[in-house]
């Protein structure tokens, strides 16, 4: 041990401290603010989140604990060992400790061990798939949107929800059931993500992937964002959805709704209206401008020419950025006839919602 | 033609100028434009990372009115940084550091070595060339995974991925001769006296990486010459529309790219185990535990790949997940080893070792944040999103580039002859850091709250505003942290104190030679007897351990991993 006197430290270990100090500190603020939440997960909203997030705050708690002890240590070093002026002696030349060294490759290995043993256990829950599950969704995902189409028990496509976000959009799950979902792109990798079911799972072309959840009978009535995880290409961070959880009953009756328009037959286009020609394709619509008469109902034939999981549609905002018509997105390879109300002399602008901001996906509507 | 290529008399005198620079092939000057074209590339992926930030400083799209040109920003922000800065750079410093340190006179091929490092630049202008192209560069991300990779309107149709994969394969190709150079350097031409348990940890370190590099990328260049047959002639290995898989490339992509993390890191790590030391007047605590545990990590490196593919639903979970798990612990028996280094020691906060205590608390968050991502389940919630990017630049940057710069500051008085000015080098740490942990601490919370990577533009109701604000502003203090270092360069060349032999008190051999060394390094070597031979000459090798006689019999047991070596007797 050094005998001479005590200095204040120097520069330089005030400047490598005070770093160090500062990230713990930094650390502690954010755990132990009222926003504290920050590094926790959201809260889960399903029975395979909570697990998750049990073992995420297992994991949280030996981290916090392995952070202070290491940061504490190179601390400690840093503002009792420095060297002192008088210090001419080398410190003792110390090459290790069999021992310590022992201590601490067993200890981490068993700590490692008993991590490693409950996440497979949560794993098994989470990746678990009851054999008759209550509903079965395959969600298609293509660049860049999704679609879910709702299965019967044999496999068959009872109706499609095109529109992934939004009024009256969403992936609509019963709460308290088991919700089978299985993933298909046919062009790039995607991967459906919701944070708040603290999960995701990539949806790979070529290959198909499945999971299940259970939305807690507690959320009915809640609305859950996710997204696209996968880098997918331009349109990526636009491609959104819902997840909708409904009271069972609530659920029956917006299926059968679904079902019901998508066995009804379009009424057909009024006849004398103005029909106005507008197709897309590579997510883009062909004219940047249209006109329309005024007063009057009009018709678009609108011819989607991008590949099936593509889907569009053409609403129409006014000048204040209100929606003034909300179209059903239609999928790649199939032409609509879009009916709309007359409109007022003015200017507007017609989009796609499925692909909003896309700036290849707008164009001004004149109705004159 | 001199008969004997490498003896002192047949030296030539160098050529002037530039001509020389052009020309060399000399080791020093190889591993010095290794260096500065590293730094010059990392201040070009610096930029990308900045206008990313930029966009992402507040929700809407304010900068890139194109988006595909901020997908290319990212892209080549990550590409240039993992593949023409962090790699390149530390087989710089390899390339600089290790002849010296084992007492040889150049690198075993110094033509190859040569073309090694030019192939670098080539690369990266090719790499950078795919903004002029039509459709500008590569934009699936430094991944580029197929189908997105692929040709195809709403993929990849120009140009710029096949440069992206061209000069990959090249940059590819420089680092297996560079690694080949320098394992055939270090079993080869070590001077007598330097057995494998006297050399530096640097040495050691460079050497793992080396078989790393020289097993793991030729697996990736297969997997970019598949990639670039899919694009040009029709093949079909990941394009599932015409029968391929598209999951096989990422297992082919990670087999290497995970070796690659530690590439990247493991050099590092040699930097800060030189450095500790020194600064600390101990010898590095552990020495061989610490060889068995860089080698571990070598090794089980190859076994984890498929930890990045997690979500795929296409690998077998638990097997990746516990050698996953496994690897903390060779990494934490490093970490204890460079604590336990300083612990008793008598520290001295020149720049080097105000670095690397900057790698150590970093990196340590950058090991404990992994084991998040270790857990599958948790990994389910965090994979592809901003809690892997601050994961990966918790290690990468706060790991490597805080090694890279406690390197440059600890060799810089060997390559110049001079010494960079102290002050300048606390300021630019203390930006580096601060503003370091401002951008990517925050992306903890962005990850876990779910946003996701890669994407231009969320919501303003997300939650994600003030995260994202505090990081783009650390990123911009990030970036005027390097004015200080390159003002302390340009000024210290000229103006810096003059560093004679050995400023700092050194361990190993290459602070035996003049600073900056004369052609071929050495006029004569001092008697190697440790992995300490400056320190054993300055103290005497009884010093070397406070009650170990013995060593002076044995030199090889006075490396100390022996048990229980006069250990006892310091308290």
């Amino acid at each position: 041990m050094s005998t001479s006197p005590r200095k204040p430290p120097a520069p330089g270990a005030i400047v490598a401290g005070g770093a160090v100090l500062l990230l713990i500190a930094i650390v502690g603020i954010v755990l132990l603010s009222p926003a504290g939440s920050a590094l926790y997960p959201p809260p889960p909203a399903t029975a395979q989140a909570r697990e998750i997030s049990q073992l995420y705050d297992i994991i949280f708690a030996i981290a916090v604990v392995v952070f202070l002890v290491v940061e504490g240590l190179i601390v400690w070093s840093i503002f009792r060992y420095r060297r002192r002026p008088g210090d001419t002696d080398l410190p003792p030349q110390t090459h290790g400790n069999n021992l310590v060294e022992a201590l601490w490759t067993l200890i981490p290995t068993v700590l490692v061990i008993f991590m490693f043993a409950i996440s497979w256990q949560t794993l098994d829950h989470v990746d678990a798939v009851s054999a008759d599950p209550d509903v079965h969704i395959n969600a298609l995902a293509g660049q860049f949107q999704w679609q879910f189409q709702y299965l019967d028990k044999d496999g068959n496509v009872l109706a499609t929800q095109r529109r992934a976000v939004g009024d009256g959009g969403g992936m609509a799950v019963p709460v308290a059931k088991s919700v089978y979902v299985t993933l298909e792109s046919r062009d790039v990798i995607h991967a459906w993500y919701v944070p708040r079911f603290l999960f995701k799972r990539d949806v790979v072309p070529g290959q198909q992937n499945h999971f299940e959840f259970k939305v807690d009978e507690a959320e009915a009535g809640q609305t859950f964002h996710g997204q696209c995880a996968e880098l997918c290409g331009t349109g990526h961070r636009a491609m959104l959805f819902d997840v909708v959880a409904m009271a069972p009953a609530d659920y029956d009756a917006w299926l059968a709704k679904l079902v019901e328009a998508a066995n009804a037959t379009p009424p057909p286009a009024p006849s004398g209206a103005a029909v106005i020609d507008l197709a897309a394709q590579a997510i883009a619509y062909d004219k940047k401008t249209l006109d329309a008469p005024a007063d009057a109902p009009f018709v678009i034939a609108f011819k989607n020419g991008d590949p099936e999981t593509i889907t569009h549609d053409v609403d129409i905002k006014g000048a204040d950025g209100a929606v003034i018509a909300n179209q059903e997105p239609i999928a790649g390879g199939t032409t609509g006839q879009y009916q709309y109300q007359p409109l007022a002399a003015g200017t507007y602008q017609f989009f796609c919602s499925i692909h909003p901001g896309v700036a290849a996906m707008e164009g001004t509507l004149t109705v004159k | 033609m001199a008969t004997h290529a490498l003896s002192p008399a047949a030296v030539p005198a160098y050529r002037g100028g530039i001509y020389e620079w052009l020309t060399t092939t000399d080791h020093k000057k190889i591993g010095i434009m290794y260096v500065i074209n590293s730094f010059l590339f990392f201040l070009v992926g610096g930029m990308f990372a900045l206008l990313v930030r930029t966009e992402l400083a507040q929700p809407g799209i304010q900068f890139f009115t194109n988006e595909h040109v901020y997908n290319e920003s990212f892209s080549i922000h990550a590409t240039v940084m993992i593949f023409l800065f962090i790699i390149p750079m530390l087989a710089g410093l390899g390339n600089y550091a290790v002849p010296l340190m084992i007492g040889a006179p150049d690198m075993a091929f110094p033509r190859i070595n040569a073309l090694s490092f030019w192939m670098l630049p080539l690369g990266g202008i090719l790499l950078l060339m795919g903004f002029l192209v039509p459709g500008g560069a590569a934009a699936a991300g430094w991944t580029s995974y197929p189908p997105l990779s692929e040709r195809g309107a709403l993929s990849s149709p120009g140009a710029g991925q096949d440069l992206w994969i061209v000069a990959l394969i090249l940059i590819g190709t420089s680092s297996i001769l560079g690694g080949i150079n320098f394992l055939v350097t270090i079993f080869k031409m070590r001077a007598p006296g330097m057995t494998l348990f006297r050399m530096p940890i640097m040495v050691w370190t460079i050497l793992v990486t080396s078989v790393l590099v020289v097993m793991a990328t030729p697996v990736i260049t297969s997997a970019l010459v598949m990639l670039f047959i899919d694009r040009n002639y029709g093949g079909s290995f990941f394009n599932p529309e015409t029968g391929g898989t598209a999951v096989l490339y990422q297992n082919v992509f990670w087999f290497y790219s995970h070796p690659a993390v530690y590439v990247m890191v493991l050099p590092a790590m040699g930097v800060i185990s030189e450095v500790l030391p020194v600064f600390s007047r101990k010898p590095l605590f552990g020495y061989k535990a610490f060889i068995f545990a860089t080698a571990g990590i070598g090794a089980l490196g190859f076994s984890v790949w498929a930890h990045h593919m997690f979500t795929t639903g296409a690998v077998f979970l638990p097997f990746f997940a516990l050698m996953t798990f496994f690897i903390a612990v060779p990494t934490g028996v490093k970490m204890f080893n460079w604590v336990f280094t300083m612990f008793r020691g008598q520290l001295t906060f020149s720049t080097p070792l105000i670095f690397a205590i900057g790698f150590l608390t970093m990196f340590l968050i950058g090991g404990i944040n992994g084991a998040f991502s270790a857990a599958v389940p948790v990994d389910f919630a965090l994979h592809d999103t901003y809690w892997v990017v601050a994961h990966l630049h918790y290690v990468l940057f706060g790991g490597s580039v805080f090694g890279v710069f406690a390197g440059l500051y600890y060799w810089f008085p060997k390559m110049t002859g001079r010494m960079l000015d102290e002050g300048l080098g606390k300021v630019h740490f203390a930006l580096m850091f601060i503003g370091f942990n401002l951008t990517f601490f925050p992306m903890h919370m962005l990850g876990i709250k779910g946003m996701p990577r890669r994407i231009a533009d969320y919501a303003s109701t997300a939650g994600w505003n003030d995260w994202n604000l505090l990081a783009t502003v650390g990123g911009f203090l990030i970036g005027i942290s390097m004015l200080p270092f390159i003002w302390n360069v340009f000024v210290s060349l000229r103006n810096g104190k003059v560093a004679g032999d050995d400023p700092w008190e050194g361990n190993t051999l290459e602070w035996a030679t003049s600073s900056p060394p004369p052609p071929y390094n050495f006029d004569r070597l001092p008697e190697i007897r440790s992995e300490r031979p400056l320190f054993d000459a300055r103290h005497g090798l009884v010093a070397h351990d406070t009650n170990a006689p013995r060593e002076v019999e044995d030199g090889q047991k006075a490396i100390g991993a022996g048990p229980g070596e006069g250990r006892e007797g310091q308290a």
